[in-house]
């Protein structure tokens, strides 16, 4: 009962504060970049530089074949501009390749250089029969040895019947219920990581040392209400405040897809976790700028998994030693249609364990300095 | 006035390396140096990785790991069984005489297109040996990932000034300091000054910090200094006016977020937007900032270039000073 009146009346005080609005605001700041800014899908595509060492009537036919695959059939004629110079470029865009094709190796040397992309010069050597087709890379330096590998055999045949092989080449699933997200759907998990739950752990902080510094904290020392409680309505207040932001981001963009009871589970339990390191933050510093570098560094650090969530087949064993990883996995599997739900539940198992175990641990520790 | 300044800078420092704040300020671009170090090698070979049956086929077991990272498990049921855990792995199996490609179903396609495209290579017998192609290397061994995460860092580093200013205002509100000081000789724009101070040195000993460690020392520092130096001046700006602003710590700190949202935008335009769509973040200062300090890591950047960015950087930092001067003037009066 006690709590209930503290979580109403913090709730009423944050209500009337400056803080609760810039939450809604900036929740409906994310919702309209998301619908808006970001394209369903990115694209994709590379940039290449070409220089056709051979015959003419070899070349027209290379030629055609692009200007087959462009997407508006012309090839813009056009000149890029390095150091002064103005080097003139026959430009081809495909679905997911833009091609420049240029009159000398000099400037294909200078456009690979200076551009810093991938440059080739694709020779027939007519001089023998049947004439060989023979491919000169220039690469940056820093691609890695598996990655020239690929260049070295990729052009070894003849890349229609690579492609027509790709395409027959047989692939089983172990699942057919999953949808693979669109990209705009696939930055919600690391924004709503964000946002609700580990904004969450920094406001919380912020929360416990605007009480620390106008004593309102020492009032509990001699009220009937215990300090398990103080902490536990602050908590619950911002776990509100994720719920509400959350809502505002996740049912415009993805409807009626995600499991809406399995959301609320999982922000309640990764924010009462991340609120449990907020409040033993505030447990062992004395105020906010004391504490700044620790939650700098912490926030960094769970920035990590992020990078390793948009970058495919970059994961690291030590990324799943940091509790980002798997809040983010876990609204990646809430998101998703046909995602494990039990996995979810596990996690929120765990978060709830973990979280309860902090918060015992910072309100032993608020106890503490109450009555030092 | 300068000797006035002086002593509120001495004293925030005083203050700061007595609580081990300055120790952890100055430690921290050194940890976010030595972090991009040990992350760039492994985020630059990330490739797709592949679950194979030990022993069944040891040619193509060798094949593959010329293009991918290989595991082999010890039968059928182990490669099932890895592919089916969250991560990213694909099963290349046997059935009769043919292979197939094993997904779990969620992972992304351009991988699987790979992992098929790999196993085709080695199914038509396309061996590395036999390439015709060749091989030319620019001289550059800085990925550019690297310089990505060199440059967010540097960024970072002139945001983290200007929260360090709003926090400290917001404390020393908290004291009453702002009150005493309209009763003492030193002026509010000295006051202002003085404690600017720490927030303006900072991004620049980040900045150098993180360009010597990772290997970028031999960029043009002067370049450099310019724009993380105009960029710094918006960030002390923007946390000055939110320290004035706001009374409460937890506001403040929400009101982090006004920072953290066009840079975060102004940094995946930069990095993820074809060029027609760059437009859109041409009024975030801190997009000049991070094409600026992109530009002297690429070692593309020119001095007529970098003042222009300076100077958009300037002139956007003035339109933003007009706007908030009134509050902070206000701020101070009611502090």
């Amino acid at each position: 009962m006690k709590l209930w009146y503290s979580f109403t009346k913090e709730l009423k005080l944050a209500s009337r504060s400056f803080y609760f609005y810039i939450e809604l605001f900036f929740a409906i700041i994310i919702l309209v970049v998301v619908l808006f800014a970001i394209p369903e899908n990115f694209s994709n595509s590379t940039t290449e530089y070409l220089y056709l060492d051979m015959p003419v009537e070899n070349a027209a036919a290379f030629e055609a074949r692009l200007l087959d695959e462009d997407s508006d059939n012309t090839a813009d004629k056009m000149e890029i501009k390095i150091k002064k110079e103005l080097i003139p470029v026959t430009y081809y865009e495909t679905e997911d390749r833009k091609i420049y094709l240029v009159e000398s190796e000099d400037d294909l040397v200078k456009l690979a250089d200076n551009k810093k992309q991938l440059g080739a010069v694709i020779k027939v050597d007519m001089s023998v029969s049947p004439p060989v087709t023979s491919y000169k890379y220039y690469l940056q330096g820093y691609e890695t040895d598996r990655l020239k590998n690929l260049y070295k055999v990729i052009h070894n045949s003849n890349l229609a019947t690579l492609e027509a092989a790709v395409e027959d080449q047989e692939v089983r699933s172990l699942s057919t219920e999953y949808t693979v997200l669109s990209d705009r759907e696939h930055t919600i998990p690391s924004l709503l990581t964000f946002n609700g739950s580990l904004m969450g752990m920094f406001i919380i902080a912020a929360y416990i040392f605007l009480d620390k510094e106008q004593g309102i904290i020492k009032a509990y020392a001699v009220t009937a209400s215990s300090v398990w409680q103080y902490l536990m309505s602050k908590t619950l207040v911002i776990t509100v405040t994720s719920i509400v932001t959350t809502a505002i981001i996740i049912i415009p963009v993805m409807g009626g897809k995600p499991d809406y009871l399995l959301m609320l589970l999982f922000l309640i339990t990764t924010g009462f976790f991340a609120s449990g390191i907020g409040l033993l933050i505030s447990a062992y510093f004395r105020s906010m700028a004391k504490a700044f570098n620790a939650i700098y560094v912490l926030m960094v650090a769970m920035m990590l998994p992020a990078i390793a969530y948009f970058i495919p087949g970059w994961e690291p064993f030590w990324i799943k030693l940091l509790p980002a990883y798997y809040i983010i996995q876990g609204f990646s599997e809430i998101i998703v249609k046909g995602g494990n739900a039990g996995y979810v539940l596990l996690l929120s198992l765990g978060f709830l364990a973990a979280g309860s175990v902090l918060f015992i641990w910072a309100t032993a520790k608020h106890k503490k300095s109450l009555t030092a | 006035m300068f000797k006035k300044i002086w002593a509120i800078f001495i004293r925030d420092l005083r203050i700061n390396t007595r609580e081990f704040i300055t120790i952890w300020l100055l430690a921290m671009p050194i940890i976010f140096a030595l972090a991009i170090n040990a992350l760039a090698p492994s985020i630059n070979d990330s490739t797709v990785r592949l679950a194979l049956v030990d022993g069944e086929n040891p040619v193509q077991e060798e094949y593959l790991e010329n293009f991918a990272r290989v595991s082999l498990f010890e039968n059928e049921e182990a490669v099932r069984e890895r592919v089916e855990k969250r991560d990213d792995y694909i099963g290349i199996l046997r059935d009769g005489d043919e292979y197939y490609i094993l997904t779990q179903g969620n992972e992304n396609q351009a991988i699987v297109d790979f992992a098929k495209t790999l196993q085709v290579l080695y199914t038509l017998g396309y061996d590395i040996e036999d390439s015709t192609a060749e091989i030319i290397e620019l001289g550059r061994n800085t990925p550019p990932f690297k310089k990505m995460l060199v440059n967010i860092s540097i960024l970072f580093g002139s945001i983290l000034g200007g929260m360090l200013i709003a926090i400290n205002i917001v404390e020393e509100k908290g004291d009453n300091t702002i009150s005493a000081i309209n009763v003492t000789t030193v002026s509010r724009m000295g006051f202002v000054l003085g404690k600017s101070m720490m927030g303006l040195l900072l991004p620049l000993y980040g900045s150098i910090t993180v360009l010597l460690i990772t290997g970028f020392g031999y960029v043009n520092i002067g370049q450099m200094l310019l724009v993380v130096l105009s960029a710094t001046m918006l960030s002390l700006l923007i946390g000055f006016v939110e320290g004035l602003a706001n009374d409460d710590m937890m506001t403040a700190v929400a009101s982090f977020k006004m920072i953290f949202f066009p840079v975060g935008g102004a940094v995946a335009v930069a990095e993820a937007v074809s060029d027609k769509w760059q437009w859109t973040v041409w009024w975030i200062p801190y997009y000049w900032t991070y094409k600026g300090t992109g530009e002297v890591l690429s070692e593309t950047a020119t001095w007529p270039r970098m003042l222009l960015y300076t100077g958009i950087i300037i002139a956007l930092c003035a339109v933003v000073f007009i706007v908030m001067i009134p509050r902070v003037r206000s701020g101070l009066e009611k502090s």
